[in-house]
């Protein structure tokens, strides 16, 4: 099963999340909007450089920080 | 006789409290700052019956962590000032993000109402939402409204009026968080239930946030069993 992070998936990939690393108040944040394991991710669309990332999750959509989402691990589900 | 009654709206960011509290108390509002703080502090007052209700605008918050000002300002004021009942503004368009919230006003032993606001917003987007058996889980009276039509306003009093009239015990739900984590808590409990701290808070919610190393309940401990 092909694991990566958040912030190398393209648009249109979906993955289930395995992993939220960090530390912090936006760590916490992101746990509190429902990044957490096992949950399943969009990804949206993905700003030039990487930088926000926007991903859909349990229905809503949510801007990410390229450094928050590198240390977002996912199992990706193929198509 | 006028009976009064103090409530508190609090919910997600933009889940429609501060719609839900002008349909509430209309002109009868004012403004200030939480003590110590410059995040504004909204009030109002309304009638219903014969209850005078005293009603207070939360800052919209996805927890209850003491990780910001806001935060910190909706759990003390739930759990220092007690209101009679607490109203839970949930976007009912954005269920599963918005009742972590929910679970954790349970968890702190508020007497909840949930109102699930932006129901045309959930019905647009193909969402049937089984009221009843979301109220038999949660525990709670569960009232559909769509605020920005100021639809649902007096069934929301109507179930406000009736929880503080009932007396009805808060909700029992409980989270189950695995056996491991259980028998922490469950120490944890016994320790706390002699401490004096335990008269302010559920010893349950304390021993979670205790857990969840939640700096502002671990500082309050410490200050707390000096002894
Ligand atoms: N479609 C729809 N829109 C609503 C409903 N209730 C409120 N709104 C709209 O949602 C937006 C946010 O409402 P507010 O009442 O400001 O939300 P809030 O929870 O006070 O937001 P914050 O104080 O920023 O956390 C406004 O544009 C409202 O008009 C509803 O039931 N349906
Ligand atoms: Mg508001």
């Amino acid at each position: 099963m092909a694991t990566k992070s958040l912030a190398q998936m393209r648009p249109k990939e979906r993955g289930k999340i395995t992993k939220v690393g960090g530390s912090g108040h936006t760590h916490r944040r992101i746990l509190d909007m429902g990044v957490v394991p096992s949950t399943e991710v969009t990804v949206e669309r993905v700003a030039p450089l990487g930088d926000p990332i926007e991903i859909k999750i349990k229905g809503y959509h949510l801007s990410l920080r390229k450094e928050e989402a590198v240390q977002i691990y996912v199992e990706m589900i193929e198509r | 006789m006028t009976k009064k009654l103090n409530i508190a709206l609090v919910g997600n960011p933009n889940s429609g409290k501060t719609t839900v509290f002008n349909n509430l108390t209309g002109t009868h509002q004012y403004v200030g700052n939480w003590p110590g703080v410059t995040v504004e502090k909204k009030e109002g007052t309304c009638r219903y019956q014969d209850y005078q209700i005293t009603v207070a605008d939360l800052p919209g918050v996805y927890s209850l962590t003491a990780y910001s000002l806001d935060e910190i300002i909706a759990r003390d004021f739930i759990v220092e000032e007690k209101p009679d009942v607490v109203v839970d503004i949930v976007d009912a368009g954005n269920l599963e993000r918005n009742l972590y919230l929910t679970v954790q006003l349970l968890e702190m032993g508020a007497r909840l109402i949930v109102a699930l606001n932006m129901m045309d917003e959930a019905g647009g987007r193909g969402y049937r939402i089984d009221l009843e058996h979301l109220s038999y889980h949660l525990g709670t009276p569960v009232v559909p409204m769509v605020a920005s039509r100021n639809r649902g306003t007096q069934e929301l009093l109507g179930q406000i009026a009736r929880i503080a009239e009932s007396r009805v015990p808060p909700s029992g739900l409980r989270i189950d968080y695995g056996r491991e984590v259980e028998e922490e808590i469950e120490k944890l409990e016994d320790l706390i239930s002699q401490s004096a701290l335990s008269r302010l808070y559920p010893a349950r919610w304390l021993a979670v946030k205790l857990l969840e190393e939640d700096e502002e309940v671990t500082k309050k401990f410490k200050e707390g069993n000096v002894d």
